[in-house]
């Protein structure tokens, strides 16, 4: 290619402006268009796969600079070049719409880039998404499917998958592309996981989830909804009807913070509150038939990802709203641009505090909450953070409405499996991904707690890679035998 | 995964049974166990319970209380031969099958729906079971089922008056319950007692059978969303611990629970709910007019 001039700035994406935005679900920032990502594509340096630090930072290894520059070499044929870049991405990452939409690339693909020591780093999600989101809307992916499946060479084995998140999602492509028979149990109407449930709408479109879950369906991977593991059916009948299993059940229970005042009425945990805006669509309500309550104001107790959705969600319900932090601004775990988005649609940070008591009304109906002030250390925790002591003063907050997102631990129905070795909570798994029962494999945030989507999508692949491993020494030694 | 509706009949007075294919509820369901059923696309998640169910044939059924607007809208636009979109589970813990001599099982109002099972089950393991339904004389439910089932039948019915509302239901349904409670334990030995109903008549229950000192296991009705354990919106105290009801329940020790806690929060979409009914009301309305 021949050399271009460096071009520093990123070209921006536009978004909706925060006062329109506030006042509604649909989605803030509109993407690229393929003029726009062509131009933001032209500024990627190709670096050499194998240097190429923004793949080394991709926790799936996506071929980054091979799908931008298809970009730029098919610029005057969109749909060509829109076509090779997907294939690219596909070979590592089956969920690119929704990726490119969440994953926290500043921590990630993004981090390393080289550009970044000249000028802006490349706009790599945007990128993604924009390939995914085109590639759909002309039906590029279908064509793309349609190419792949008669390859599909079928294996006669089968393997249940638990739980419609990205992990067990992943692990059900990769393995309906190996030409093994997948079906996927999952506990709710619909699946999806977090995906469907807990990241809302204005950040990731529910259209564009189905869509991506039609694309595995395409594949032969069946879905049975209403189906709780460790209730309908347990993991060993599982394994007496199946080859092998993989548990992608998520990190779905909420914790809750040990305070009194935690059951009055008004108090969510963020989960509860998300599932009913964006699974069951109480922000239609009463089109819809689930309600919620959103009061004048909220707090939101934490201030990861779930703390932001849930914030932003109840902001659009038209309350004034609090982010309620124990550690300081800088600890935040939150994705960069959704705490900017956050910030710009007028929610307000209170940092140093944790709280202690919730204070309810005669009918029992939460109206404040007490919290004492923190303080930091310079001593810091295993994930790095500051360590954090009680000061012994304390504020009082009014609300009319608390949200608690400070995190969530595996689903009890299946760490309480008989067999199944756990760890402070999390299931234990081998370099392989195989759990301490033979031929049953787990991973995302079952095996690591909250992480992130692109994490439990490369543990679905890794894992899928070993089960195609152990169900063809499986074959070898029946034909053996 | 839609379920097809095989059969659908209105038992009494606001009292409709479906009986519904669901062969991966009708395998696995102890009695105890509840299902979360949505009907429309735009519906809601709401806990019902299997009364009755066939492990071969595959079918399970309902008996719903038409009382806000998914039971109604279930009621006016579910027919035989339809599907339901979806019914998860068996969901909760079972009951506890254990032989605890003299039973008394009571169920109040739609609440007799569930006691029917556990009672059953009961009996069959050896108890001697007495059930007891407390209800508006027009809403009385499976009493034949009931005196086939264990050894004796009580139907404790009232009158409703013209004018009254939910509140003098409730009125009425506690005064009977508690009197006809009380008149038993005075009159006779049971060594369990069981509750199905709104929190509010089951604590002013319990309240009886404490002074009694009688074991008591009550099946619990907070809000429900996933009933998987993943929200806590059913959660209540118990023993002074925080507990999910729908998977550590929803049957606990009648002795440990926080009653006024758990009415306090059951109340707290009333009004919501109030509105939802009137929406949709609304919405038949119109309908009607078109027609
Ligand atoms: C509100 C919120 C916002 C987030 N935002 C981001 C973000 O911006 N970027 C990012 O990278 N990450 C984000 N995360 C984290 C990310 O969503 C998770 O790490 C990821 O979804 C984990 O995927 P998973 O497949 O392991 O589990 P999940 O997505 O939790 O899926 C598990 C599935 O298993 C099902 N299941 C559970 N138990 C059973 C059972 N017994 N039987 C059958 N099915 C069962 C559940 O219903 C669920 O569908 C966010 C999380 C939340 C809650
Ligand atoms: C474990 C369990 C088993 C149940 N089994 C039966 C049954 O077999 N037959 C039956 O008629 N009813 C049963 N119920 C109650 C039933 O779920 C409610 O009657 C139903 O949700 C009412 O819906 P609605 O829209 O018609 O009325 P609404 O107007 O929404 O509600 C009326 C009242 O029902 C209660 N309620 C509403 N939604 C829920 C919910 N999601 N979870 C729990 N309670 C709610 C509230 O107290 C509310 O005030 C059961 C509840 C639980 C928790
Ligand atoms: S590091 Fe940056 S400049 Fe280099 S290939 Fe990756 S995206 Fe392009
Ligand atoms: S209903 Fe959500 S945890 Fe029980």
């Amino acid at each position: 290619m021949p050399r271009r001039k460096l071009i520093k700035e990123r070209v921006p994406t536009p978004e909706r402006p925060p006062e329109e935005r506030i006042k509604d679900f649909k989605e803030v920032n509109l993407g690229y268009t393929f003029e726009l990502a062509v131009r933001e594509a032209e500024r990627c340096l190709q670096c050499p796969y194998e240097y190429a630090p923004c793949i080394k930072g991709c926790p799936v290894h996506i071929n980054i600079p091979g799908f931008i520059s298809k970009l730029v070499e098919y610029r005057n044929d969109p749909d060509k070049a829109v076509k090779e870049a997907l294939n690219v991405i596909w070979a590592c990452n089956s969920l690119p719409a929704t990726t490119g939409r969440v994953c926290p690339q500043e921590d990630q693909c993004e981090m390393n880039c080289v550009m970044g020591k000249v000028g802006d780093k490349i706009n790599i999600g945007k990128l993604e998404r924009f390939v995914a989101d085109y590639a759909r809307e002309k039906g590029i992916d279908e064509e793309l499917l349609f190419e792949i499946i008669p390859k599909i060479e079928k294996k006669g084995q089968k393997v249940a998958i638990i739980g419609a998140g990205p992990a067990g999602l992943t692990a059900a492509g990769e393995l309906a592309k190996l030409g093994y028979d997948v079906t996927i149990y999952e506990a709710l109407h619909e699946p999806g996981g977090v995906l469907m449930y807990g990241i809302p709408e204005f950040r990731l479109p529910k259209e564009i989830v189905h869509k991506e879950i039609e694309k595995l369906r395409k594949l032969g991977v069946r879905i049975l909804t209403d189906h709780v593991v460790g209730k309908t059916v347990t993991i060993e009948e599982l394994l007496q009807e199946y080859d092998a299993v993989f548990i992608g059940s998520g990190a779905g229970t909420p914790r809750l913070v040990n305070a009194p005042g935690i059951n009055l009425n008004g108090i969510y945990t963020a989960n509860e509150f998300l599932t009913r805006v964006n699974l069951m669509k109480a922000y239609l309500f009463p089109e819809y038939d689930t309600p919620v309550y959103v009061g004048k104001k909220v707090i939101v107790i934490g201030a990861g990802n779930t703390a932001m959705d849930a914030a932003r969600s109840a902001r659009r319900f038209g309350a004034e709203v609090t982010i309620a932090y124990r550690r300081g601004e800088e600890d935040v775990s939150a994705r960069e641009e959704e705490v900017e988005h956050a910030k710009e649609e007028g929610i307000k940070f209170v940092y140093f505090v944790n709280p202690v008591e919730f204070i309810g009304d005669e009918n029992g109906k939460v109206k404040a909450v007490k919290f004492e002030k923190m303080r930091p250390l310079e001593e810091r925790d295993a994930r790095g953070k500051r360590k954090i002591v009680g000061t012994g003063e304390y504020i009082t907050l009014e609300a009319d409405t608390v949200i608690i997102a400070i995190g969530k631990h595996p689903n009890r129905l299946i760490i309480n499996t008989p067999g199944l070795k756990v760890e402070r909570g999390k299931i234990v798994v081998d370099e392989n991904m195989m759990t301490s029962i033979p031929g049953v494999f787990a991973g995302g945030d079952a095996i690591r707690g909250e992480a992130t989507v692109i994490l439990a999508m490369g543990d679905g692949r890794k894992a899928a890679k070993a089960i195609h491993e152990y169900l063809t020494k499986k074959r070898q030694e029946k034909a053996n035998a | 995964m839609p379920y097809k509706i095989l059969d659908k009949k209105e038992l009494a007075m606001n009292e409709v049974m479906y009986k519904i294919h669901a062969p991966h509820v009708a395998k696995k369901v102890q009695p105890g166990q509840f299902v979360i059923v949505r009907a429309f696309p735009n519906g809601e998640r709401i806990p019902l319970t299997p009364v009755t169910w066939d492990r071969e044939e595959g079918w399970i059924t309902l008996i719903t209380f038409v009382r806000g607007k998914t039971t109604m809208r279930m009621a006016n636009e579910l027919k035989p031969g339809d599907e339901i979109l979806n019914v998860a589970g068996p969901l909760g813990n079972p009951a506890p099958m254990e032989k605890f001599g003299r039973v008394l099982a009571i169920g109040l109002i739609t609440g007799i729906v569930e006691v029917f099972p556990i009672a059953r089950a009961w009996q069959e393991i050896g108890n001697d079971v007495t059930t007891l339904h407390v209800t508006p004389n027009p809403m009385i439910i499976l009493k034949e089922d009931f005196e086939n089932a264990v050894s004796r039948h009580i139907v404790e019915g009232f009158d409703l008056q013209p004018g009254w509302g939910m509140n003098e239901i409730a009125q009425e349904l506690v005064k009977r319950a508690t009197a006809k409670v009380r008149e038993l334990l005075e009159n006779e030995h049971f060594d369990m007692v069981l509750t199905v109903g709104p929190a509010g008549a089951q604590k002013a229950i319990f309240n009886v059978v404490k002074e009694f000192g009688i074991p008591m296991h009550a099946d619990l009705h907070p809000i429900m969303v996933d009933a998987t354990g993943m929200c806590g919106a059913c959660r209540v105290t118990v023993g002074g611990e925080v507990k999910f009801a729908c998977i550590d329940g929803p049957g606990f020790d009648a002795y440990k629970v926080d009653w006024d806690e758990l009415i306090h929060r059951t109340g707290f979409y009333a009004p919501l709910e109030r509105l939802a009914l009137e929406h949709y009301l609304k919405q038949l309305q119109a309908q009607g007019g078109e027609q």
